[in-house]
C-alpha cells in the first residue's frame, strides 16, 4: 500500500489527491490511502510519500472537481478538508473516486457509504461553524477593536468570520483561534483576512479575554435574572450548550 | 420622563425589567434574511441564531426587557399587576440603546425584545417604546433584529410605527376563550386583542403584495409537497364553516366584512426609513394549565391562528404559579411542563409535518396521552396503514412515520431513486430506528419480527419513552447521592 501524506491545508490536501490519483492509475484505488501530517502511527509495511503543494496540481484538481462533478461538490471537498476527523483527507478521496465516475448527481446517493461519509463530515464541520457564530464573544478593548477567542475542534473560524464580516462591516475586530495560533483580522469598511500569529503575539492577546468592562457584568447579570427558576434545566441547557465550548464565554467565565 | 427611582443603576434597572420579562417566552431571531450594510451595525439570519442557553436550557437570542414594569392593568397572573408590590423601574429610551448595540458588538445577543407594563395608558407606554424603535434604527444605525410586543389598547398609528421599525411583531393572546381572558385579565377583552391582530395581518399582507411577494407569509418548503398541510389554500377555505367550538376564523371574517378598513394607518414620518413592514410576520403565545381549556382546544385555537391570522408562531407557557388569587391555580401548582412539550410537539405537526388538529385529538380525547408523543399516538390509531415500504412511499405517507422528519424524508426520497435502502443507510440518513421500525418495511422486509399489535407496540414506544418524560416532568427536581459523612455526620475512622 502507498500512503500519501501532506501538510495540513487545502491546496495541501488537493495536490495530495492528485499525486495519490496518479499513482492509483498504476496499483489501483484501493492501494493508495490519504493522511494528513503528522502522522501519529506509521505502519511497517506501506510506503510513505510525501507531497509538496504545487500551484499547476492544485489548480487542476479544483478545476476537475467543479466541471466534472459539480460546484456544490467542490464545497463538500472544501468543508470537509476543514475537518479535524483523522480520515477527513481520505474521505475527500473515496468521494472523489464515486464523483468522477458518477457526475453530479453524486451528491444524492447517500446509500454509498463514500458519499454519507462525507455528507457526516460536512455537517459536522458546518454545526460547529454554527455553534461558534452562536458562542462567540468579543470582548472590547477602549470601545474599538473587538476581540474574540476560540477554540474550535476543526478549522472553522474563516466561516465564523464571513458571518461576521456581514454583520459588523464598520468595526475592527479580530477572532483567533487559539490551537491553531491564526487569527480572521477585519479593519473597518475592509475585507476579512487571516493571519498566521506569532507566540509573542498570542501571548499578549490572551489577556484581552480578563478584560472586563461594565458590559460583561451585565450581560452576566441579564444572564442570570432570564432564567426561570421553577424551569431549571442542566441537562438540557448542557445538551445546547456542550462544555467544552463555553471555555471563552463570558457569561461562564467567572 | 419616567417619575419614579432615579437612584437605580442600569445594571439594577436590567436585573429588574429582565427578571420582569422572562415570563414571554417568543426569543426567536427567526423570520427574516437581511444582510449587513457598511456603516450600519448588524444583520439577520432567517433561521435565527441563539446565542447562549439559560439555566433553564431555554435560548436566549434577543435582549429581552420590559420598558417598563409598571402597569395599571391588573391581570390575575402576571407578576408586574398593579395589586402586586415589588420594585418598580423603567428604562430611558438611551439607555436602553446603548445596552442593546454594546450587546450586539460584544455577540451576546441577536437583537432586542421589548415589551411592557402599562404606565401611565396604553398609547403613552407604546409611544415610549416606538420612540426606543426609532432610536435604534436611526441615531444607532441598528440593521439587526427587533421583536416588539404591542400594548392592547394602543392606537393603531403607534401600533403601525413599530411595525415598521422591528422585524417581528407580536400581540399576546394570553388565554385562548373570552371567557378565561375576562376572568383572569379584566382589563382586557378579545376585542382588544384580535382587532390588532387582524389589522397587523392585513397590513402584512398588503404591503408583501405591494413589494411583489406573495401575501401570505412564507411557510417551510415542505408544505408545497404536502396535500393535506393547513398551509395549503384549499385546507383553509373548506374549513371555514365548519368549526363549532372555536370562532376565532368566523370573528376575522366578519370583521373584515362589517368594517371598510381593516388596515393599519401608514406611519408618516417613518417612510424616509424604508422599512418593510413587519417582514419576519407575527406570533403570539399562550398561556397553558391556569385555566381549564382542553389540548384540543389550544390546537384548535393554533390551527386558526395560523390559517386565518396567518402567524408565523404560537407560543405556549406553562402556566407558573406566581401570584395568590383564588381565580388561579393554587401556589403549589406543578408546572405543567410535560403538557406544554406535548403541545409543542403537535405544533410542529401542523407546521412541518402536514398535520391537522383534527386529526391529533378529538371530543372524546380531548387531551394529549402524556405517556407518548401525539405523532406516535396518531400511528398507533391508525396501525391499517402499517408498516409503510419506504422504497416506494410517499413523502406524506414518509413524514407520519414516528422517527422520521422532513429531513431525513428528503433524505430517503432523494436518494432512493439511484439505489436501494437498507436499516444501516437509514441511520445514517438520521433515520430514529428506535421508533421507527415497528412501522417501516425496506425492501418487503422489517428490520425485526414484529406484531403489528396496537398493544405490544404502545406498551414497547411508552418504555423508550419513559426516561425522557419523567426528565421533562421532573426536569427542576435535583438529586444527589447521599453520603454517609455529609448526611449522616458520620465521623471517619482513623
Amino acid at each position: 500500500m502507498h500512503i500519501y501524506t501532506c501538510e495540513d491545508g487545502f491546496e495541501n490536501m488537493m495536490c495530495c489527491i492528485y499525486a495519490a490519483w496518479e499513482g492509483a492509475l498504476v496499483s489501483g484505488h484501493d492501494n493508495v490511502r490519504l493522511v494528513r501530517e503528522p502522522v501519529e502511527q506509521v505502519t511497517f509495511f506501506d510506503e510513505y510519500i510525501h507531497v509538496d503543494y504545487d500551484k499547476d496540481k492544485f489548480e487542476k484538481v479544483v478545476r476537475s472537481i467543479r466541471n466534472k462533478i459539480s460546484t456544490e461538490a467542490f464545497y463538500y471537498v472544501y468543508y470537509a478538508s476543514l475537518s479535524a476527523e483523522e480520515d477527513a483527507l481520505d474521505s475527500i478521496y473515496r468521494f472523489l473516486v464515486e464523483g468522477f465516475k458518477k457526475g453530479a448527481l453524486v451528491i444524492y446517493q447517500y446509500t454509498v457509504p463514500a458519499v454519507s461519509r462525507i455528507m457526516e463530515i460536512r455537517r459536522n464541520v458546518g454545526n460547529e461553524a454554527c455553534h461558534f457564530k452562536e458562542f462567540a464573544r468579543f470582548n472590547s478593548l477602549d470601545n474599538k477593536l473587538y476581540v474574540c477567542h476560540l477554540e474550535p475542534k476543526n478549522n472553522v473560524i474563516s466561516i465564523v468570520g464571513q458571518h461576521f464580516a456581514d454583520r459588523m462591516p464598520s468595526e475592527y475586530w479580530l477572532i483567533i483561534d487559539d490551537n491553531r495560533s491564526i487569527a480572521v483580522v477585519h479593519s473597518k469598511d475592509e475585507e476579512n483576512y487571516l493571519r498566521v500569529l506569532t507566540e509573542d503575539e498570542m501571548n499578549s492577546l490572551k489577556r484581552t479575554e480578563f478584560m472586563e468592562d461594565e458590559y460583561t457584568k451585565m450581560w452576566r447579570t441579564f444572564f442570570d435574572a432570564i432564567a426561570i427558576k421553577q424551569r431549571e434545566n442542566y441537562a438540557c441547557q448542557r445538551n445546547l450548550f456542550p462544555i467544552w465550548m463555553r471555555k471563552h464565554t463570558t457569561e461562564f467565565m467567572k | 420622563m419616567f417619575e419614579i427611582d432615579s437612584g437605580l443603576t442600569t445594571n439594577e434597572k436590567l436585573e429588574i425589567l429582565a427578571d420582569a420579562a422572562k415570563y414571554d417566552v417568543a426569543c426567536t431571531s427567526s423570520g427574516v434574511d437581511r444582510k449587513g450594510k457598511k456603516g450600519a451595525l448588524g444583520n439577520s439570519v432567517s433561521s435565527g441564531i441563539c446565542h447562549s442557553f439559560a439555566a433553564d436550557g431555554r435560548c436566549i437570542s434577543l435582549l429581552k426587557v420590559l420598558m417598563t414594569n409598571h402597569c395599571v392593568y391588573d391581570c390575575k397572573y402576571c407578576i408586574n399587576r398593579c395589586s402586586n408590590d415589588v420594585v418598580r423601574t423603567a428604562f430611558e429610551p438611551d439607555e436602553l440603546c446603548r445596552l442593546v448595540i454594546e450587546f450586539y458588538k460584544r455577540n451576546y445577543i441577536e437583537g432586542l425584545f421589548l415589551s411592557s407594563g402599562v404606565l401611565k395608558n396604553p398609547a403613552y407606554t407604546m409611544e415610549k417604546m416606538c420612540e426606543t424603535l426609532l432610536l435604534l434604527r436611526t441615531k444607532y444605525r441598528f440593521n439587526g433584529y427587533i421583536h416588539v410586543k404591542t400594548i392592547p389598547g394602543a392606537p393603531d398609528e403607534l401600533i403601525s410605527a413599530a411595525g415598521y421599525l422591528a422585524d417581528r411583531i407580536s400581540v399576546n393572546m394570553e388565554l385562548p376563550t373570552a371567557e378565561s381572558l375576562s376572568r383572569l385579565a379584566p382589563n382586557k377583552s378579545f376585542k382588544t386583542i384580535l382587532d390588532p391582530m387582524g389589522k397587523i395581518t392585513d397590513t402584512i399582507a398588503s404591503h408583501r403584495v405591494a413589494i411583489g411577494k406573495g401575501a401570505r407569509m412564507e411557510r417551510s418548503d415542505i408544505n408545497k409537497h404536502l396535500t393535506n398541510s393547513i398551509f395549503n389554500k384549499d385546507n383553509i377555505k373548506t374549513q371555514l364553516s365548519g368549526d363549532e367550538q372555536i370562532r376565532l376564523g368566523d370573528y376575522r371574517i366578519k370583521n373584515s366584512l362589517s368594517t371598510d378598513n381593516t388596515f393599519l394607518p401608514s406611519a408618516g414620518d417613518n417612510s424616509s426609513l424604508t422599512r418593510a413592514f413587519a417582514p419576519a410576520g407575527q406570533s403570539t403565545q399562550i398561556i397553558i394549565g391556569a385555566t381549564p381549556e382542553t389540548d384540543l382546544t389550544l390546537i384548535k385555537t393554533t390551527q386558526q391562528l395560523y390559517q386565518h391570522f396567518d402567524l408565523k408562531r404560537v407560543f405556549y407557557s406553562a402556566y407558573i404559579p406566581l401570584n395568590d388569587d383564588n381565580e388561579l391555580p393554587s401556589l403549589d401548582t406543578s408546572v405543567p411542563l410535560l403538557r406544554e412539550h406535548r403541545l409543542y410537539q403537535a405544533d410542529w405537526l401542523l407546521r412541518f409535518y402536514g398535520f391537522r388538529a383534527e386529526e391529533l385529538l378529538s371530543e372524546d380525547r380531548p387531551n394529549f396521552n402524556e405517556k407518548l408523543d401525539p405523532k406516535c399516538d396518531w400511528a398507533l390509531r391508525h396501525l391499517g396503514m402499517f408498516p409503510v415500504e419506504l422504497q416506494t412511499a410517499s413523502y406524506d405517507l414518509l413524514l407520519r412515520i414516528p422517527g422520521i422528519g422532513p429531513k431525513s424524508a428528503k433524505r430517503i426520497v432523494t436518494s432512493r431513486r439511484y439505489g436501494k435502502l437498507d436499516y444501516d443507510s437509514l441511520k445514517k440518513m438520521g433515520v430514529v430506528l428506535k421508533r421507527a421500525h415497528y412501522f417501516i418495511m425496506c425492501n418487503g422486509r422489517m428490520m425485526y419480527n414484529t406484531p403489528i399489535e396496537e398493544r405490544y407496540i404502545s406498551q414497547r414506544l411508552i418504555e423508550d419513552n419513559n426516561k425522557e418524560n419523567w426528565q421533562i416532568s421532573h426536569q427542576n427536581e435535583k438529586y444527589t447521592q447521599m453520603s454517609l459523612f455529609t448526611d449522616f455526620k458520620m465521623e471517619a475512622g482513623v
